[in-house]
Parts: C-alpha cells; sequence; structure tokens
C-alpha cells in the first residue's frame, strides 16, 4: 500500500549549513509526534513536506505524487506554519474566508466552512475583530483554523501548541485525537516532550537534521525516564531536607545554591524523587517555595541519548 | 472560466480587498492627490494676483503630468510592485499562498493586478480632480478628448512600471534599493539623452503619448524628446510588461524563498 507521505533520502543544505540529512520516512495515517529540539531540523523537514523548499538531495511523495508542481495536492493538505505571521489587516473571518476562496471555494461555501472553522477554535465571537488585536493564544488558534478550514485529509502542523494557555492546549489536543479518529493524517511537531506525548504515541526522533529514533513513545520514554535528572529546590531550610534524601538510593548527588536557600538534587528516578518530595510536603510539613527543573528539556534528553 | 484564470481572479479579490483597507493604501492616497494640491494654488494664483494664466490644457500637460510621470506614479509603481514578493517573505505570510492549489504565477499575476488596480485608481481619481480644477472654466471638446489619453498614459505608466519592480521584488533581497536607483537614476537621466539612448528609459514611451508642448516656459522639462509613435510606444510598453511579468511569474515559481527567524 502507499503510504500518505513518503521521503525517501531527504537531505536539504542551506548553503553550507545542513537542515537535514539522509531523512527516509514513510507516514502512515495517524498522528505522528515529530520531536526534536529547537533547530533540529523540524520545520525544514516540514517545509520539504509540504513542497515550501525543495530538497537537495531526495525526493518526497504525498499521496504517491511529488508534491513540488503539483499544486491540486494542496485541496488535501492542510498546513500551520510556525512563525506567528498573519495580514494583520485584516479580521479573523475574513483571513480564514481569504484563504478558503483561494481552495476554489464560492463565497458562500468559504463562508460558511470559515465559520465552522473559527467555532472548532472558539473564535467566531472574535471573527470581526482585527488579527492585530489578536492575543497569541487566539492568533495561534485562527493559524489552526485556516490549516482545517477545507477539511484536509493530512494536517500538519508547526508547534501548533505554542502560546496556548492551557485550556486552548487541552482542547487542541481533543481536537487532533479527533481528526485521527476520522482517519486522517496528521503531523505534529514540537520541542515540548510532554505535548507531543499528550498527543501520539508514534514519535519520530530529529535531531542535528537527522531522524534519530522512530518508534512508540514508551520505549523512547523508558530511555529518557534513566537520564539522570537535576531538581533544583527552593527552601527556607535546604540542608534539613537535603538530610532527608540522602537516605534515598535514588537520589545520587545533593548540592546547595550559593544563596543559602536552594538545593540542587540530580536523581536517576524522577516520578520516585517527586513522589518522596511530595509525600515529605504533604505529611511532614516540608517548606518548599519553588521547584525547577534546570535540564528538564529536550537538548539536554538529547544530548544524553546522542552520548549514551 | 479556465482554472488559471479563475485563480488569478481569487488572488486578485482577495489582495483587491485587502489593499483597499490597508494603512499603507491611504498614505499612498494622499501622496498621489500632491498634484491636486498644486493644481488649487495655480488656480488661487491666478484668482488672487489677476495674471492671465497659461491655459489650463498647457498647464495640466506641463505641470501635473510631470508630477504623475516623473515621481508618484514611479513611488507608487515601486512600492506596489516590489511587495507583491517581497512583503509576503518579509512578513512571513508566504505559507499562506503557497500551500494553495493555486499556480504560483497566478499569486504573482493576481496580486500585481490587485495592487496595480488599486494605485491605477488612486491616481485617476487625483489626475481627473486637477484636471477639471485647472479647466473648469474652460471645458473645450478638445480639452475632454484629451482626458483619456492623459489617463491612459498614467495607467500604462503604473502598468508597465509596476510589472518591472515585480520582477525586481520577486528576483532581489534589496528590490525597493535598486528600484529607486532605476526610477531615479536611470530613467531620469535616460530620458533626457539625444538620440535613440532615451529610447531605453519607459518614461520615453509614455512621454510619446502626449502632445508635444510649444515652446515656453515649461519647454525644459520634456527637453530633447524626439518621439516614439504611438502605436510603437504602445508595443513596447506591452512588451516590457509581458516579459517582466513572465521573469516574475518564473522567479516566483522556482525560487526558494527563506523565510528568516
Amino acid at each position: 500500500m502507499t503510504p500518505v507521505i513518503a521521503a525517501r533520502n531527504l537531505a536539504k543544505w542551506y548553503g553550507n549549513v545542513l537542515g537535514l540529512s539522509d531523512v527516509t520516512l514513510e507516514i502512515e495515517p495517524g498522528v505522528t509526534g515529530l520531536l526534536g529540539p529547537n533547530g533540529a531540523g523540524k520545520s525544514t523537514f516540514l517545509k520539504l513536506l509540504t513542497g515550501q523548499i525543495k530538497p537537495s538531495i531526495g525526493e518526497v511523495t504525498i499521496l504517491g505524487r511529488p508534491v513540488r508542481g503539483d499544486a491540486s495536492l494542496y485541496s488535501r493538505i492542510g498546513f500551520c506554519p510556525e512563525q506567528d505571521a498573519f495580514y494583520e489587516e485584516m479580521t479573523g473571518r475574513e483571513f480564514v474566508t481569504s484563504l478558503l476562496r483561494l481552495h476554489r471555494f464560492s463565497a458562500g461555501e468559504a463562508r460558511t466552512r470559515a465559520e465552522r472553522a473559527l467555532g472548532t477554535v472558539d473564535l467566531r465571537g472574535d471573527g470581526d475583530r482585527l488579527i492585530k488585536a489578536y492575543s497569541r493564544g487566539m492568533r495561534q488558534r485562527l493559524k489552526f483554523a485556516q490549516a482545517i478550514a477545507h477539511d484536509p485529509e493530512i494536517i500538519i502542523l508547526d508547534e501548533p501548541l505554542n502560546g496556548l494557555d492551557p485550556l486552548g492546549k487541552r482542547k487542541l489536543i481533543r481536537l487532533v485525537r479527533e481528526f485521527r479518529g476520522e482517519g486522517r493524517t496528521i503531523i505534529v511537531s514540537s520541542h515540548v516532550l510532554p505535548e507531543i506525548e499528550a498527543l501520539t504515541r508514534t514519535i519520530v526522533l530529529i535531531h542535528q537534521g537527522k531522524i534519530f529514533a522512530r518508534g512508540d513513545i514508551h520505549e523512547i520514554r523508558d530511555l529518557i525516564d534513566s537520564h539522570p535528572h537535576l531538581v533544583s529546590i527552593r527552601c527556607p531550610e535546604p540542608r534539613s531536607l537535603a538530610a532527608r534524601f540522602l537516605a534515598d538510593g535514588h537520589v545520587l548527588k545533593v548540592d546547595f545554591g550559593a544563596d543559602g536557600r536552594s538545593l540542587l538534587v540530580e536523581t536517576n528516578d524522577r516520578d520516585e524523587f517527586f513522589g518522596r518530595l511530595g509525600r515529605l510536603i504533604v505529611s511532614d510539613a516540608v517548606k518548599v517555595e519553588e521547584i525547577t527543573s534546570p535540564d528538564d528539556n529536550l537538548q539536554a534528553v538529547f544530548d544524553y541519548l546522542v552520548g549514551k | 472560466m479556465s482554472p488559471y484564470l479563475d485563480s488569478l481572479e481569487r488572488v486578485f479579490s482577495v489582495f483587491w480587498k485587502l489593499s483597499r483597507k490597508a494603512r499603507r493604501t491611504k498614505f499612498f492616497f494622499l501622496f498621489s492627490q500632491l498634484p491636486v494640491a498644486v493644481a488649487l494654488i495655480i488656480r488661487l494664483n491666478s484668482l488672487f494676483s489677476g495674471r492671465t494664466p497659461a491655459t489650463g490644457l498647457y498647464l495640466f500637460t506641463n505641470i501635473i503630468m510631470f508630477f504623475y510621470l516623473q515621481m508618484i506614479i514611479l513611488v507608487l509603481a515601486l512600492f506596489y510592485g516590489t511587495s507583491v514578493c517581497s512583503e509576503e517573505v518579509e512578513g512571513k505570510t508566504l505559507p499562506y499562498l503557497t500551500t494553495r492549489p493555486l499556480p504560483k504565477s497566478a499569486i504573482v499575476l493576481g496580486k500585481y493586478g490587485a495592487y496595480t488596480a488599486i494605485a491605477a485608481a488612486m491616481t485617476s481619481f487625483g489626475l481627473i480632480l486637477s484636471f477639471l480644477i485647472l479647466n473648469f472654466d474652460s471645458l473645450s471638446g478638445r480639452a475632454v478628448l484629451a482626458l483619456p489619453r492623459y489617463l491612459g498614459v498614467l495607467v500604462f505608466g503604473l502598468v508597465s512600471y509596476g510589472a518591472l519592480f515585480t520582477f525586481f521584488g520577486s528576483a532581489l533581497k534589496r528590490s525597493v534599493f535598486f528600484g529607486l536607483l532605476f526610477s531615479f537614476g536611470w530613467e531620469n537621466v535616460i530620458q533626457y539623452f539625444p538620440g535613440s539612448t532615451q529610447r531605453l528609459a519607459i518614461a520615453h514611451y509614455l512621454k510619446s503619448f502626449l502632445p508635444s508642448p510649444p515652446a515656453g516656459r515649461f519647454a525644459f522639462l520634456t527637453f530633447r524628446l524626439e518621439p516614439t509613435p504611438p502605436g510603437l510606444s504602445l508595443l513596447v510598453l506591452g512588451l516590457v510588461t509581458t516579459a517582466c511579468l513572465t521573469l516574475a511569474g518564473l522567479v516566483f515559481s522556482k525560487k526558494e524563498y527563506i523565510l528568516e527567524d
């Protein structure tokens, strides 16, 4: 069976800078998460998939047809770009309607579909406001609306959850799951692991322009979970708190901040550590002002995985 | 309607509506009415000074058309023409257009059409108004018949300069800079060269449509113009426009625009 999206030996160079290298990938219906730190090559890959740039080597086919030079394919693709860019002097309603008109819908059909798409992202009430007056979250939802308004079979979303508030994120995650249930093919890129985790189990890890791993998110999660984590805790009595952790096997190292009010703990079992910390706060009334994880970002995880 | 023309019409319609609302349109509208203010000043001056001015048609040809041909249509065509492609790249809105089921050349031509139409509407309004101000008390059949010719010259100018600058915008990174060099460097110099050299300027063909002024105070404005016959001028302007738009469409279809973060 022909895959919905197929990339073969795909490489992209921007002058002397490598954007993507030797990517061979087949994508089937469902949600595929493209995960990688900033600058990993996710956007380059999505631009190649949508024919915005041409590969230096290799080819991309969508539904068995080469994407560049076949404009008719775009009626089956919805693309939500990463950039926060709009025709600012349009209203949200005009924006979606205008882009639908470019999909060859009649004026009436475009209006109906625009209303539906704006309703889907809860922007119907704000549809007549100028885009330049929209908040970041509204702008993100509007970008999503224009990507789905023409009912595409393939939806490509570049960092769609950026700038959304928790409610907005939850709503968008629910919508993506609904689209998956309808048998559509959705590609979502993100540099935030929990976001991808909430959307799909099928992920592609991309790093330094290469596909680093592909598979079920739980396998990747297991790898990531064995990565030693640093947790910074700000509290009035860091030494007393440190003493309680020292007996725990999952705590590898404890360090104190120069300000005398913080503690840096390295653990190889993040879940166990946070469980223990929670119990200390609740039952032993340990006072904690702030908890942060300095290396809880994808770059650190990737560095760890690549190094491993 | 063929699918290509349908695409063209849709892009035109979207950008016609968008450009009517744009803030820059308000600015350019005011800018394109500058000759109206000049016409008013001339008129008021003649009323209050009591001196008999040159005929309205003479003043119109040699002052108002000079403003339009040497400055206003150049500036409008430069900013609208170069922005057809470059505003999509600089504003990072390009993916919204290039991921629609449209031929890429139709995007360029449709936007070019919309922007040229809006510029033509603005300048025609100012031209008609200044024509009426200078001629309202001496509106003869000859004067009225001359008006379509002036409007035609203006539209031809916007169409051909606009096409050239659309090509600049699709191919060059600093298109406005090169456009300014062309407009106020090349065009302003070459058109005054004697012999056939002046035929290398678009302005030469535009001025060839205008009546030759009698020798007088304003004769220096068309100094050394050796007009090309109107039919040939039209052909040359048509060829320049077609060539530039074809190149712009080709470049836009083939070129890879990188949206910088």
